[in-house]
């Protein structure tokens, strides 16, 4: 197990660029998740820690060795890909054994017929087969072992690809999208399922997502990649809080967060003409943007920051999220309300909404976090 | 509940007779066809193998097994056994192995590899009987544009080499006339006309390889080209490679036409070449031995469908996942 350093990593296709100079430490039994839109350079960026893919400049590190110039096959990691590969033509257990045989066994040894009789070959079968049951056991797959992949179906196959990743010891394992294939049920039982294999078998995983779900319940840390960049990695709950980038607030937390233009100038911070507080410090004036967490929007009755119409509701049983059309406005807000709110949450009910200004995070026109004016802001509030 | 099933009961059988009727009205068309055009002529021919009918004869004499007999008896016909077998065990494997090797490369040239394809598939497209003639002249003992070039050895230290060395001494083979090497003169352009073939149907199958086996097999530490291609690329081409052998071997099987256009009097010097193909064109078409024809037809017709029914149990069994 290992620790894994990418420095300043760009990738090229052509005239596209893919990676525009990424630069991530892992520590050693870190579980990272590389999260991002589809095309973001999430799956390249796996590829080339791989070796799968040449990096056009940029150094890869693992445990402080450099191995940018190292193949795949030297780099003693693992990886899991989002079709599984398992190979047709084998049983589970030969196909988990693979990396195992590749490794142990000498060309000659592996050669069928002749090979189990070549000397320290029986040992280093034996050796084998052990661990091949080890994995299986560990994943409950041991009653499968004598099957073909095409008997199996996509939770099996996608539990056989993880015990030929974990047979042997490898520095990281690698996955990219593994989940994507299986359906909601079991994607949520197997998410669990690859946490407490991390718990366990205490590695270094490097996880690629397009779920943020997945990368919100699973991870250490969070990359959230966007056109080939990192925009922010940080722990779940900082990147969900605390987002540096108006991006990594949009794309992070599911219903999207509210975003509302607001307008700071004379001191004054207005959400629609409504002065929502005062600022003493030399702030830049200019138009802002608000973003507002669905459960920082609470229903009133007075004194509404807000009003408008519901547009939309969607009932999960244990909350409520509401689409609010704002009066005046074209735009929609979201609020997440208790089932005990419901009765005031009808379709066409006129509602009024309230936040507290410290629950919102500020943006600059071009998507920068604006910390300073959030702090100077809430601070005159908390004094008045 | 009671009434309801027996009616259900009663009405069963009727369905079933009448789905089991338009079913066999439907594939009567073509049962009839096969029956027509392929069993009886295979009955008919199994039928004459026991006759020494002559066409335009009125009657036949029966004679039971004597035509297969003389086929396991007569020396001209071990020669034909020979020179078939000798055919088909040269030109199947090596033709098979040069199709995968050929397609291996193609596949793994770029805009390139197009130019390949064409050149290795353009001796298929041609026509064998005319490229026959091309051969014939290269082939030429003296004015032939083969032993010409191995003449321009003579003289020089590429003697060394025993056979140019005895053929700058007593002079080049004649090839096609020499029973020696007609034989190995026949497979080689029966190998020369048919690898391309194969090297299609092999990219057919090259393309349906999964792209992330290969990087499952590299990080799984396949580290060798030779190693990738056993546990990912050869696996894959299995029925692919079932199609092809079986393919090869019933058209070695059925090579005719170099023989016919090299030498259309008896299946060459000494009768070295004298395939089964063209036994049965001289018996049967040329000399108007029905009798003999059909009885080479019928053995013809047995290892074509072994051939068959190994392919069958092989596709049946190993190479589908």
């Amino acid at each position: 197990m290992a620790g894994l350093s990418i420095s300043s990593v760009t990738k090229r296709f052509g005239d596209t660029e893919v990676l525009k100079g990424v630069t991530l430490d892992v520590a050693d039994a870190e579980f990272v998740s590389l999260v991002g839109p589809s095309g973001c350079g999430k799956s390249t960026l796996l590829r080339i820690i791989a070796g799968l893919e040449d990096p056009t400049s940029g150094d890869i590190a693992i445990d402080g060795k450099g191995v940018t110039g190292t193949r795949a096959a030297d780099r003693n990691l693992s990886m899991v890909f989002q079709s599984y590969a398992l190979y047709p033509h084998l049983t589970v257990a030969e196909n988990i054994a693979v990396p195992l045989r590749m490794r142990a066994l000498t060309a000659t040894q592996r050669l069928p017929l002749i090979g189990p009789f070549l000397p320290g070959a029986k040992e280093q079968r034996t050796e084998i087969a052990l661990a091949v049951q080890k994995a299986a056991d560990m994943l409950e797959i041991g009653a499968l072992l004598d099957r073909k992949p095409g008997q199996l179906s996509g939770g099996q196959r996608q539990r056989v690809a993880l015990g030929r990743a974990l047979v042997r010891e490898p520095a990281a394992f690698l996955l990219d999208e593994p989940l994507s294939n299986l359906d909601a049920k079991l994607r949520v039982q197997t998410r669990a399922e690859i946490a407490q294999l991390h718990r366990r078998l205490n590695a270094t995983f490097i996880y690629v997502t397009h779920d943020q779900v997945e990368a919100m319940t699973m991870s250490d840390r969070i990359a959230v990649m966007m056109g080939g960049e990192i925009l922010q990695c940080d722990a779940p709950s900082v990147i969900y809080e605390d987002p540096n980038d108006i991006r990594v607030a949009e794309f992070i937390g599911s219903p999207k967060i509210n975003i509302l233009p607001i307008e700071f100038a004379n001191g004054e911070l207005t959400l629609f003409g409504h002065v929502l507080g005062h600022a003493n410090e030399a702030a830049q004036s200019g138009i802002y943007q608000l973003g507002l967490r669905p459960e920082a929007l609470k229903l009133t009755q007075s004194e509404p920051v807000m009003t408008g119409t519901v547009a939309h509701m969607e009932n999960l049983g244990s909350e409520v999220y509401a689409q609010v059309a704002l009066a005046d406005q074209t735009s929609r807000v979201t609020l997440r309300a208790a089932p005990a709110e419901r009765h005031n949450l009808r379709l066409g009910a006129e509602v009024g909404l309230v936040f507290d200004l410290q629950d919102g995070l500020i943006f600059d026109a071009d998507g920068t976090r604006q910390r300073r004016i959030e702090v100077a802001v809430t601070h005159v509030k908390e004094v008045a | 509940m009671a009434a309801i099933d027996a009616s259900a009961a009663a009405r069963a059988p009727r369905e079933v007779n009448r789905q089991a009727r338009t079913a066999w009205g439907l594939a009567t068309p073509a049962l009839a066809l096969m029956f027509l055009i392929l069993l009886v002529p295979v009955v008919v021919a199994g039928v004459l193998s026991f006759t020494n009918y002559s066409l335009g004869n009125s009657g036949f004499d029966w004679v039971g097994f004597k035509n297969y007999d003389r086929l396991f008896s007569r020396s001209t016909y071990e020669k034909m056994f020979i020179a078939t077998f000798t055919y088909v065990a040269v030109v199947v494997p090596v033709s098979v192995a040069l199709g995968l090797g050929a397609a291996l490369l193609v596949n793994s040239l770029g805009r390139i590899g197009d130019v390949y394809k064409t050149i290795y598939f353009l001796p298929v497209m041609a026509t064998l009987l005319a490229m026959a003639i091309v051969w014939e002249f290269m082939l030429h003992p003296t004015i032939g544009v083969i032993n010409q070039t191995l003449e321009l050895s003579c003289g020089t230290f590429l003697e060394v080499i025993p056979f140019l060395g005895n053929g700058c001494a007593d002079g080049f083979p004649l090839w096609l006339g020499d029973r020696d090497y007609a034989i190995w003169v026949l497979c080689f352009i029966g190998i020369w006309q048919g690898f391309g073939f194969n090297m299609v149907l092999y990219l057919a199958g090259l393309t349906a390889v999964h792209r992330e086996l290969y990087h499952a097999a590299e990080m799984d530490g396949a580290k060798s080209a030779w190693e990738r291609f056993r546990l990912v690329t050869w696996p894959a081409l299995g029925p692919t490679t079932v199609f092809v052998v079986t393919i090869s071997c019933i058209r070695a099987f059925q090579v005719f036409d170099t023989v016919e256009a090299f030498w259309p009097q008896g299946g060459g010097p000494n009768k070295s070449t004298y395939v089964m193909m063209f036994a049965i064109f001289e018996k049967g078409v040329q000399q108007n031995l029905i009798g003999i024809g059909s009885a080479i037809t019928m053995l013809f017709l047995v290892f074509v469908m072994f051939l068959t029914l190994i392919q069958r149990w092989l596709v049946e069994r190993k190479v589908h996942y």
